[in-house]
Formats: C-alpha cells, sequence, structure tokens
C-alpha cells in the first residue's frame, strides 16, 4: 500500500469512528446497545487498569502460548515422518486431510466432558485445533524441498545431516513459519471459544459475562483488546515469515 | 498385489480398525464411557432420539440456509468487486487478510445483545464468521484469471458484456464453487457453534443440553449428524467443483 | 593398474558398464555394455537419441548410481560414490539454492568439505570472475537471468579444482543465442583450466562444436555406436559451423541418431 493510500485508510477509519459517535449522539443509533466512542474509550482505559481483567488476559494468553508451544512442535514432527516414511505417510495422509476438513469446534463439548472445565481442557482443545494446520504445513514444507538439491548436495559430497542442515532446513522455513502463523490464529480463535463457552477465568470468559450482564462498553472495550491483540501477533509473525522468505521469487 | 492396491486395502483397514476401536475399547473399559461412549451407543441414541433431532434441524438448517445466502452470496459480491480494481485489490485485500487474524468468536455475545437467543443471532454470527474467507478466496481466484484470455476476446470483437458472461464467469466459476465450498462449511460450523454457546433451540443447542446431563452418547449422536452435514456439502461441492475444473483457464 | 589409451593415462575409465532399472517389477535396460577411456584433459561430447541413457551415463560416472554390470574409473580408483573433489557436475537445471547469494552458490561444496569461509569466499569470488559474473556475487538466483545460474552452476562445479567436470545438457533449457555465448564461454574457462569434460548434449551441433570427440550412443538400451575424432581446429569459431567438414562430421552423427529414432 503506498503511503497516500495509507493515509486514505486512516483517514477512512478515523471518519468511521467520528460518524459512529455523531450518530449515536444524534440517536439515531441505540446507544445502549453500540455505545459512542467516547464512552467506549473510558471504558478501555479503566478495563486496562483493572487487575483482575489483567489477571484474565494473562490466564488466556498463558492458555493461548501453552497449546501453541505444544501443538507445534509435534504437528511438525507428525508432519514430517508423514511427508518421508512411505507408506505410513501414504496410509495416514487422507486420514489426516479428512480430520483437516472436519470442523474442531463442535468437539468441544466432548473436551469439557473429558476435562471439564479447567484451564487444560482449554490448553487440550486449542492443541487438538492447532494440530491439523501444523501437520499439514510439515507435510508441505518437507514436499517443497526440490529433490534436484538433493541431488546437487549429493555430488557436491554431503552427509545426511549436511543435507537436513543446508538444504532441508532453509527450504522448509517459510511454509513452516506460514504454518505456524496459521495453527496460531485458529488456535486463539479455540481457546477464546472456550472461554466462552464455558470457564472460570479469562478474557473471553468476562466477554461473556460483560454480554450477559449488557455492559457494552466494557464489552466493547474487551473486543479491541483481543482483537489489537490477535491482529498485533499475526503482524509480528508475519513480519518474520517475510524476512525469511525473502529469497522466494515473486511469483 | 500392486502397490497401490496395497494402499488401498491398508487404508480400509485402518477405517475399519479404527471404527472398531471407537466400539471396542470403551465396552473394554480402557476409555471411561464418559468420555466417548461406544459407536453403538452414540448411533443407538441418534435412533432413540431421532424426534428430538429431527425438529431441532429445521431451525438449524434454516439458519445455515440463511447465513449461506448472506455469507457467500455477499462474499462472492464483494470479493469479485474487490478484485474487479486493481486499487481496491492493493488496498482492501491486505487489511482484509489482516482482519483474518481476528478471532471472531468474540463477536457473538455482542450478537446475543443485539438479536437475542433467536435464530437470528446465529445467522448474524455466522454469516460474519464465513464472509473474510469466502471474500479471500474468491478475491485470490479471480485475480489469478489470465489476462490473455480477456486481450484475445477483445481482439476477437467482443463487447464487454461478452467478455464478462463468456470469459471472466467461467474461468473464476472453478475459485467461485472453492468459495462456497470453504463459506459453506464455515456457514455450518457458525452456526452449529454458535447454537452451542447460546439459543434456545437448534442441533447445537441440544448438543449442548446433552453436555449439560452428562450424556456423552447424545453429544457424540450430535456430532455425527454435524459431520453428517458437513460431509454431504463438502461431496456435493467437491463434485460441483469436478465439473467446473475444465473451465479454470491456465 | 591404470587405464590406457594410446599413450595417454585415461582419467575415466568405464569397463563393460551396462546399467538397468527396475520400474513396478519390470527390468528396464539403460546402458549395454559400454567401454569408454577418456584422456585428462579431453572434451568429450555425448550423444544419442531421446532415452538412450546419456544422462544414466553421466550420473554413473558422478558415482550418484553404481552400474548394474561392470565398473567405473576415475584417476584409476573405483567409483562407488560422488568424489565431490575429482569430479564436479552441472545440471540442465542450475539448481542453486535459491536463499544463497551467487558466491555462496558457488562456494557450497567447500562450506560441505568444512573449508573456512574466508578461504571460501575467495575461491567462489575467483570462480565467479573465470566465469564472467564479477560484480555479481551477492545476486539471489532469482535475480539472475537463465544463462547467469548456469555460469554460477558452472562455477560451483570448479571451485574445488575437479580434474573432471560433468555436464548433463547444461544449456538445453536456455535460448539460442545465450546457447552460443555459453558455448564459447565455456571453450574459454576450459582451454584455461584444461579439465576433462563430459558434455551430454541433445544438439549435434553443439556435440561437434564443442568437443574434442563425439560418443554417439544407440537408442534405448544404450551402446556405443560411434566414436568420432573432431579435429577441427581451436580455437573453434562460428565461422567453421558452415564449413564442410563440420557438416560431414554432423551428418555422420545424424546417420546413427535417424536409424535409431525410428525404431
Amino acid at each position: 500500500m503506498r503511503r497516500s493510500e495509507r493515509l486514505v485508510v486512516a483517514a477512512a477509519a478515523l471518519g468511521a469512528v467520528l460518524g459512529w459517535e455523531a450518530l449515536v449522539r444524534r440517536g439515531w443509533i441505540d446507544g445502549g446497545l453500540a455505545p459512542a466512542p467516547s464512552v467506549i474509550a473510558p471504558a478501555l482505559v479503566a478495563l486496562l487498569t483493572r487487575p483482575e481483567v489483567l489477571t484474565s488476559l494473562g490466564v488466556t494468553a498463558w492458555e493461548i502460548l501453552a497449546s501453541f508451544m505444544i501443538a507445534v512442535p509435534v504437528g511438525f514432527f507428525i508432519g514430517f515422518t508423514l511427508a518421508e516414511v512411505p507408506f505410513l505417510g501414504g496410509l495416514l495422509r487422507p486420514l489426516v486431510n479428512f480430520l483437516f476438513g472436519v470442523p474442531k469446534s463442535i468437539f468441544l463439548p466432548v473436551f469439557i466432558l473429558v476435562f471439564g472445565v479447567t484451564i487444560t481442557q482449554k490448553i487440550a482443545f486449542g492443541v487438538f485445533t492447532t494440530l491439523f494446520v501444523v501437520i499439514t504445513g510439515g507435510i508441505a514444507a518437507v514436499e517443497s524441498v526440490p529433490r534436484e538439491l538433493l541431488t546437487v548436495s549429493r555430488v557436491y559430497g554431503a552427509t545426511r545431516w549436511q543435507m537436513v542442515r543446508e538444504i532441508y532446513l532453509p527450504a522448509m522455513a517459510p511454509i513452516l513459519l506460514e504454518s505456524a502463523r496459521l495453527g496460531m490464529i485458529f488456535n486463539i480463535t479455540a481457546v477464546l471459544l472456550c472461554e466462552i463457552y464455558g470457564a472460570r477465568d479469562g478474557i473471553g470468559y468476562r466477554i461473556a459475562a460483560w454480554g450477559e450482564n449488557v455492559q457494552m462498553p466494557q464489552l466493547y472495550a474487551a473486543l479491541l483488546v483481543v482483537a489489537a491483540g490477535a491482529v498485533a501477533v499475526n503482524e509480528a509473525l508475519r513480519v518474520v515469515e517475510a524476512r525469511i522468505g525473502r529469497w522466494r521469487s515473486v511469483p | 498385489m500392486s502397490a497401490p492396491g496395497r494402499l488401498r486395502l491398508g487404508q480400509v483397514g485402518l477405517g475399519l480398525v479404527l471404527l472398531g476401536a471407537w466400539e471396542a475399547l470403551p465396552r473394554l473399559g480402557l476409555v471411561p464411557r464418559l468420555f466417548v461412549p461406544p459407536l453403538s451407543e452414540a448411533l443407538g441414541t441418534l435412533v432413540a432420539e431421532r424426534r428430538e433431532f429431527a425438529s431441532s434441524l429445521p431451525t438449524t438448517l434454516g439458519e445455515i440456509a440463511a447465513a449461506y445466502v448472506l455469507a457467500c452470496g455477499g462474499g462472492v459480491l464483494i470479493g469479485q468487486a474487490v478484485a474487479a480494481s486493481r486499487t481496491a485489490r492493493r488496498v482492501v485485500l491486505p487489511l482484509i487478510r489482516s482482519a483474518y487474524a481476528v478471532p471472531l468468536v468474540v463477536l457473538y455475545p455482542v450478537m446475543m445483545v443485539w438479536f437475542g437467543l433467536g435464530p437470528e443471532s446465529k445467522v448474524a454470527f455466522a454469516a460474519v464468521y464465513a464472509f473474510v474467507p469466502t471474500v479471500l478466496t474468491v478475491a485470490a481466484g479471480v485475480g489469478a484469471l489470465n489476462p490473455a484470455l480477456a486481450e484475445t476476446a477483445r481482439a476477437l470483437g467482443a463487447t464487454r458484456l461478452q467478455q464478462v458472461v463468456y470469459i471472466a464467469l467461467p474461468a473464476s466459476l472453478p475459485s467461485l464453487v472453492a468459495a462456497l465450498r470453504l463459506g459453506g462449511a464455515l456457514v455450518i460450523v457458525g452456526v452449529i457453534v454458535a447454537e452451542m454457546l447460546g439459543a434456545a433451540a437448534g442441533l447445537g443447542f441440544l448438543i449442548t443440553r446433552y453436555r449439560t446431563l452428562l450424556n456423552s452418547a447424545g453429544v457424540y449422536a450430535g456430532i455425527i449428524l454435524v459431520l453428517a452435514m458437513t460431509g454431504t456439502h463438502e461431496a456435493l461441492l467437491r463434485r460441483l467443483e469436478r465439473r467446473v475444473a475444465a473451465f479454470r483457464a491456465t | 593398474m591404470i587405464p590406457t589409451v594410446g599413450g595417454a593415462k585415461a582419467l575415466l575409465s568405464l569397463r563393460s558398464v551396462s546399467h538397468e532399472f527396475v520400474a513396478d517389477g519390470l527390468r528396464v535396460p539403460a546402458l549395454e555394455d559400454v567401454d569408454l577411456d577418456v584422456p585428462d584433459g579431453q572434451f568429450l561430447a555425448v550423444v544419442g537419441p531421446s532415452g538412450c541413457g546419456k544422462s544414466t551415463l553421466l550420473s554413473l560416472i558422478a558415482g550418484l548410481r553404481r552400474p548394474s554390470r561392470g565398473t567405473v574409473f576415475c584417476g584409476g580408483e573405483p567409483v562407488t560414490a560422488p568424489m565431490p573433489r575429482k569430479i564436479g557436475m552441472v545440471f540442465q537445471e542450475a539448481n542453486l539454492l535459491p536463499w544463497l547469494s551467487a558466491i555462496d552458490n558457488v562456494a557450497f561444496p567447500l562450506k560441505l568439505r568444512g573449508v573456512p569461509a574466508r578461504q571460501r569466499r575467495e575461491a567462489a569470488a575467483r570462480m565467479l570472475a573465470l566465469t564472467g559474473l564479477a560484480g555479481f556475487e551477492d545476486r539471489l538466483p532469482h535475480q539472475l537471468s537463465g544463462g547467469m545460474k548456469q555460469r554460477v552452476a558452472i562455477a560451483r562445479g570448479l571451485v574445488q579444482d575437479p580434474a573432471v567436470l560433468l555436464m548433463d545438457e547444461p544449456f538445453a533449457s536456455l535460448d539460442e543465442q545465450t546457447r552460443m555465448v555459453l558455448g564459447d564461454e565455456l571453450l574459454r574457462i576450459w582451454s584455461e583450466t584444461r579439465k576433462t569434460v563430459v558434455f551430454v548434449t541433445h544438439s549435434l551441433s553443439e556435440a561437434v562444436y564443442l568437443a574434442d570427440r563425439v560418443v554417439v550412443l544407440s537408442a534405448r538400451p544404450g551402446r556405443i555406436v560411434d566414436d568420432i575424432e573432431v579435429n577441427l581446429p581451436r580455437p573453434r569459431t562460428f565461422s567453421l559451423t558452415s564449413s564442410e567438414h563440420f557438416g560431414t562430421l554432423r551428418e555422420r552423427i545424424w546417420r546413427h541418431i535417424r536409424s535409431g529414432e525410428r525404431r
């Protein structure tokens, strides 16, 4: 996006906010359902200074991080195995593809049956949701390594270990990062879904509670925080992805 | 036996083993029945409670239909519109791609406040949930249209309208169908999840009710139904996709 | 005992080399009873109809495969595995590592051997200069044209100063003009470094233009059906390609290939 376009977008966003404010004041939008930005802003500040809210944010962040840290290595390992071991791969990959297409959210009640309403349940569900994205990414990454490059490295006397370090890893890095990023998006959604569905703490739990009590300013403020956080994480991962993938020619 | 034949046999065998395990492991007490009831019990509940399930379907299917029109219809239109203009592609698409990261599930409490517990909130939520990915898929597909085709058409004297009808539309059909496949799946999931989170009727509501009653067979029966729905949708759209795959502009 | 040819010592030697592939339970013969001696410093071209086993022959010499029967010797030793310090190889696609710059690509074989970074870079820079790419050291492959990528590949093949350079249709995916330019460049590099070159190609003109000697393989299974000495004067010039002698040599090769392709 060019700079001028960026300014236009920013101006449009500002205009939307001001327009919303105006419409609420005129009474055209029900301030009870959609409070004016001037009401949301102080609520946002108040929110971020309340210790219980910060604790909830911490709980959610912990659940997201823990499930991510488990799902990514396990998923990549499974993906590599399926891609490299021929018979196993041929056997299990259709299963993985099938499971990938199955919506994971509907299994949430099962997880609550098994784990109860606990943090473990949320982490387990997060892992469950993220795993398949990461496995698929692992398989794609291994398959993206051009076989000819392996032949070249053989001609020049590379050992097995050198091939992994000099060919496999650099070739796979961009796709691995991309699938980790996508996995994170699914992961965040899964954890928040858990918290909204049934939890004792976490920002999702608070969002559900504020919704139930029709405390709209707090609800909207929390939505902003969550959205901003998720987008920030995604953009950060995207920056890393771009840097690592610089050598990929633009098609 | 040849290698592909062996593989097929292996896959079928694996499927049977998994189904068999689903039945056997709970019965043998290796897996607590509360967590995973035997497959036959889940199916049995599905049959025994068929009236309950059947009465929940009209609500759910109605919500799915409404959301489908909004999300997929709207998604396709907006996606085409965005992809049509190069400026829009450059400016709007990156924004939408960033928006993809937002966990839309947190919008559901808002929907409930706005629309109540009834079907409207489910439709609204599922529509929003499926909208962004649909737009992205459509825009990506339209962007991949081969410009050489359009140029050839112009050289042969086609009018703007003819170009759209005879070139652009058929060429973008494969990605449209792909977008429907994705968007539709998300609509189904969105509706079910919304019903699980807060509703008075519908399949998702039923699943949650069975869960609170600790009736795991009922929960699995509901899940099997949902899987049947998504599976049917997937199969139908795959067939459609195969039909129009020949139109793919390479 | 080092196989000899005339008085010159043979650097490469193939003794009764046959090779077959097994696919879906069927045995597909690729090469049959190939006996070949290549003296040190010779530019040898290998031609033949499609599928005659030219590339297989090269991969056997490179040590990427072991022949089903017979032995390949390099410098008197049997070749059972790649010998990176004795044999370099250039492929039809340059096959550069896309995440490495040109100079790092050239230095890659040295890195595999554990040569320290500064020495690697110096050697690689020298090779890039030799192949006419001075100034392009830090470019990434996607920033290079097809011809430039092949120059990098040739530099990589030469960086360890091997005695032998194997080339598997290296110019086949380039346009004709680039092919001609690179052909002349290759001859210049060869005359400066005096490596033994085994050059597989589809193009008869290319074979006669570049080589000292052309070996013609039959259609599958590949057998040597002709061994032609190319005694055109060096340095080779473009005008030679319209000479009668050039045409005679090409015609001779073509007759073999034509009878082979008709089958």
